[in-house]
């Protein structure tokens, strides 16, 4: 991706968000009540700015794309194995949403240590043993801290209940 | 749903959970506290939290969950499991000023259990001492001539809602239409737009005005309670013959998801009355301009119940409610 | 009185052991605080409130001012350190920190951080203590149509951290702008993009998406490539800010500090936007003008002076108004009116001991914040040597405790988590994040005091050119987009020759 496909994909992305917000988001998302006296004092009045001024934003990232070099120079540092690190980025959006779903059950700290330790293996840390030591360690520590010194009240599963 | 059946739902919850709840409470409660930290009812709860964790015997646990005008806290309580174990520190705006007005509000009146009311706020009515009205009259000849404003904390805040029901008492035929609202963010937005001359009166908690009344840089009109206020020069709603402003008044209290079961809620009866008696807690709060009232829970059903529908009525009969 | 009397008055309340002590250790705690992100200062000093009750007021005051000062310093390490700020105030100096950091320069970074605060610091208090009176009677003549000018000015910020395309950063900027519109409108009170969730009704947290927009990115692109550090310096070292790094830096100091005192002392600004404005400020007229974003020491000295110098001035309000600035001098006037003190202007009458007190202690705060955060920096700055792919997944865990204790809601994780993509692809596209959060700041305090101007004017667009303030910021932005256009058409004309490589 050189810096001409970047921009194309961006002017691109912000006219097509502009149009969904104006056509489709905004109308549906948005309410106004019957009574508003005047269209700048209306709940519509700003978003619909903002959606028309990325749309100009979008077509002024395609018009100026020309004036970018063209060459073949990529935007970010190349990486030999992309077919795995997009399944590693699977695997990250995996274990956030895991940690999102786990954690009203199974309570915060256990969900940030299985949190930790999974990270940790998807980097391929070369401290492993330091790894499973910190996964266990880090979360207590920040739960013994936000909880009994901030008097946060840290979520706390069905499971197990610390002190 | 009413009271009635509220209290039937309750003690079916009740019998169904009885055996676990043996020994209530075996762990420390968490209280949710609705507004940011610094507001009245973060001060008000944080000062009722040490006498009452005194009488409780394990910690409360306090949590601000702040945003939307108290619902995203009150929320949070309404969808905890009814075990005693989630409380909320619920008050005037987010249980009898925002049921009142807003349609699209995820929580009535029934969602909630309450155990008690404790703390009483008067009301008062203040203008910035530039705009050289000293009275109510004044100010409601001068909402006559037009382009009087009055600020609040937000739309369905307990501000907003006092303006217009004391200009309407009066007096006023429309205040909507005859007074504009500027809406600001947060009760201490509202007062430094008085002060600076962006809208013309304020009605709030009287302890949201007291420094600035003591200080002379604001004038204060008048006051909801029967009583005077110690500090505001001003007359009672009683005085000037308006006794529909009494039930006008701020409150905090503390309830409970709707399953709530009966001897949680006596639990909590017990542990307010011996946290009120607190000496420190007593001259804190009376020194803030408090009325501490205990109420049991009917009793402070009741009053909510009250609240609620003299400023539903008010609501409707102005069409001020907030579809959508 | 005399001026001599009343500094007599002050040091009799202050000049007691109990009172330093207090001072001494609030800035510990202010600056532990403050550099655990999600803590932030403001919770630091909330959680510190109940402690004082107990105490004289004029000690408990202080330890909450030195949790305060702490904590606005103690912001800036875990933003060097770990590109998440520790207190939102401390986002700016991301900018140019993180990229210090990166290039083994954390100490460097650090240093200056902690000169340029102190400094600012002391410009603050003394403004304080010289211009109370004055800047107090300035604040009161800002009302919305006033704070709309002020504020479309400060967007001008937004061209000043774009890196090399504006068009990019007004992308990221309307992105911002739309993000914050979700939640209940102000005006009318109506459901704003909540998709009809309760916890969208507040709108994003603020944290949250800070957090979720400069950490989660990294710990997104360590796993996108798990090497690309291997080999980088990124140990402290032993470098430390030299004076000569200080003197070159001198005037964005000042610069950045004076910003910092003129928005601090006008309530509901904040630090943030005033950081952003003095790194913008300095970016623009700094000689090392291309270093800036790469790892420029300046641009961290004109950040942190930027928020330090909000620190002292927005008790200007507090005390001569009894107006609040911010969040956390709504919780110190609170501590005022426990104690039976009223801030307003009799308290200049009625309490000058207190009053002078206060000022002799905050001039010391500066002494004890050199002092405290030098220790602190020698403390933190083995996170540097944490391995990174130990470090990143700690930072994840720190995030995801942080971020829920802002408001004790998980709701906010999942936003973090959710900005933490859209951060990640802006950075593989190269769009700026600043922009989008200083319009996130301010977007909505934008369209709130257009539309207050509009219900005070009944709709009539002149109330926004009602007086010399207004006429001031008018003009000031027009010059700045003019000068922004010149320059924009500059760079496009010499694009082809400096964009090569």
């Amino acid at each position: 991706m050189n810096a001409r496909r970047a921009q194309l994909h961006l002017g691109v992305g912000a006219c097509a968000l502009s149009l969904l917000m104006i056509f489709w988001i905004i109308p549906v998302y948005v309410s106004s009540p019957s009574n508003v006296g005047n269209v700048i004092l209306s709940p519509l009045f700003w978003p619909y700015t903002l959606a028309g001024l990325t749309g100009l934003t979008g077509l002024g990232l395609l018009a100026t794309r020309v004036l970018l070099p063209a060459d073949d120079a990529p935007l970010n540092d190349p990486i030999d194995d992309a077919p795995q690190a997009w399944l590693r980025l699977v695997v990250i959006a995996a274990i956030m949403l895991g940690a999102m779903l786990l954690m009203s059950r199974l309570g915060m700290v256990w969900t940030a240590m299985l949190c930790f330790a999974a990270t940790a293996f998807l980097v391929r840390t070369r401290h492993p043993k330091a790894a499973v030591v910190c996964a266990i360690v880090i979360p207590l520590a920040l739960y013994a801290f936000f909880a009994h010194v901030a008097g946060v009240a840290i979520p706390q599963g069905e499971v197990i209940r610390l002190p | 749903m009413n009271f009635k059946t509220l209290v039937t739902a309750g003690f079916v919850a009740a019998s169904l959970a009885t055996p676990a709840l043996a020994e209530y409470p075996e762990r420390p409660i968490n209280m949710v506290i609705p507004y940011g930290a610094g507001g009245a009812t973060d001060i008000s709860a944080r000062t009722i939290a040490e006498p009452l964790g005194d009488a409780v015997g394990k910690p409360l646990i306090m949590a601000n969950v702040t945003g939307a005008g108290g619902a995203t806290g009150s929320v949070a309580v309404q969808n905890a499991k009814p075990d005693g174990y989630t409380m909320l520190f619920a008050r005037v705006g987010s249980h009898s000023v925002n049921p009142a007005m807003k349609e699209t509000l995820p929580y009535t009146l029934d969602d909630f259990r309450f155990v008690t009311v404790y703390e009483i706020n008067p009301v008062a009515c203040a203008v910035s001492p530039n705009s050289g009205i000293t009275s109510m009259e004044d100010l409601i000849a001068k909402v006559d001539e037009g382009g009087v404003a009055y600020s609040s904390s937000g739309v369905g805040s307990l501000l907003h809602l006092a303006a217009v029901m004391v200009l309407k008492e009066f007096g006023v035929e429309n205040p909507l239409e005859q007074a504009t609202h500027i809406p600001q963010k947060g009760g201490g937005a509202a007062a430094t737009a008085v002060l600076n001359g962006t809208a013309t009166f304020l009605c709030t908690n009287s302890s949201a005005v007291a420094s600035f009344v003591a200080n002379g840089q604001l004038i204060p009109l008048m006051v909801t309670t029967p009583e005077p206020i110690v500090g505001f020069d001003a007359p009672t709603a009683a005085d000037l013959e308006k006794p529909a402003l009494h039930q006008l008044v701020g409150w905090t209290g503390i309830a409970g998801p709707a399953g709530l079961p009966d001897d949680v809620a006596a639990k909590w009866g017990e542990w307010m009355a011996a946290a009120t008696q607190d000496e420190g807690f007593l001259d804190k709060m009376t020194a803030r301009g408090s009325v501490i009232e205990l109420m049991n829970p009917e009793d402070a059903n009741a009053f909510i119940q009250g609240q609620y529908e003299t400023f539903r009525a008010l609501v409707d009969e102005l069409g001020m409610r907030i579809q959508g | 009185m005399s001026f001599l009397d009343s500094i007599l008055a002050g040091l009799t309340v202050v000049g007691n052991i109990e009172a330093f002590l207090a001072l001494g250790i609030g800035v510990t705690i202010g600056v532990i605080g403050g550099a655990i992100p999600g803590m932030s200062a403001t919770m630091a000093v909330a959680l510190t409130l109940p402690f004082t009750f107990s105490m004289q007021p004029i000690t408990g005051i202080l330890l909450l001012l030195g949790v305060y000062k702490g904590g606005i310093f103690g912001g800036s390490i875990p933003a060097i350190l770990i590109k998440t700020p520790g207190t939102p105030a401390s986002s700016a100096t991301i900018l140019d920190g993180y990229p210090m950091a990166e290039k083994g320069e954390a100490g460097r970074a650090l240093g200056m951080a902690l000169w340029a605060s102190c400094t600012a610091d002391v410009v603050s208090n003394l403004s304080l203590i010289l211009f109370a009176g004055w800047l107090a009677s300035f604040a009161l003549s800002f009302g919305p149509p006033e704070f709309f000018t002020l504020i479309l000015f400060s967007l001008t910020i937004i061209a000043g951290v774009s890196g090399d395309s504006l068009l990019k950063g007004a992308l990221s900027a309307l992105l911002g702008l739309m993000l914050a519109t979700i939640g209940l409108d102000l005006v009318y009170g109506t459901n704003r993009f909540t998709f009809g969730d309760p916890n969208l009704m507040g709108g994003l947290n603020f944290i949250a998406v800070l957090i979720g927009l400069f950490a989660i990115p990294e710990v997104i692109a360590m796993v996108w490539h798990p090497t690309a550090h291997v080999g980088k310096a990124r140990s402290l070292g032993k470098n430390w800010v030299s004076f000569a790094d200080y003197r070159r830096s001198f005037r964005s100091i000042i610069r950045g500090s004076l910003i910092g005192v003129f928005l601090g002392s006008i309530p509901g600004i904040g630090a943030a936007p005033s950081a952003f404005l003095s790194y913008s400020e300095a970016r623009r007229r700094s000689k090392y003008k291309e270093n800036f974003g790469k790892g420029e020491v300046e641009g961290v000295a004109a950040s942190e002076a930027g928020n330090n110098g909000v620190a002292g001035a927005t008790l200007i309000p507090l005390l001569a108004l009894g107006v609040p600035g911010d969040v956390i001098t709504a919780i110190i006037i609170g501590a005022f009116m426990i104690h039976g003190l009223q801030p307003g202007p009799m308290m200049f009458i009625l309490n000058v001991d207190i009053i002078y007190g206060l000022f002799i202690g905050l001039i010391v705060s500066s002494v004890f914040l050199f002092f405290i955060g030098s220790v602190a920096i020698k403390g933190f700055k083995y996170v540097a040597d944490v391995p990174r792919r130990l470090l990143v997944p700690g930072v994840l865990v720190l995030c995801i405790y942080g971020v829920f204790a802002v408001n004790n809601n998980i709701f906010d994780v999942g936003v973090m988590f959710a900005m933490g993509w859209v951060g990640y692809v802006m950075m593989r596209y190269q769009v700026p994040a600043a922009p989008f959060l200083i319009a996130f700041i301010l977007g909505p305090l934008l369209e709130d005091n257009f539309r207050q101007s509009m219900l005070m004017s009944g709709s009539d667009p002149s109330i926004l050119l009602r007086g010399p303030i207004t006429w001031f910021f008018w003009t000031v932005t027009v010059i700045t987009i003019v000068a922004i256009i010149r320059a924009g058409f500059r760079a496009t004309r010499r694009k082809p020759v400096a964009d090569k490589g």
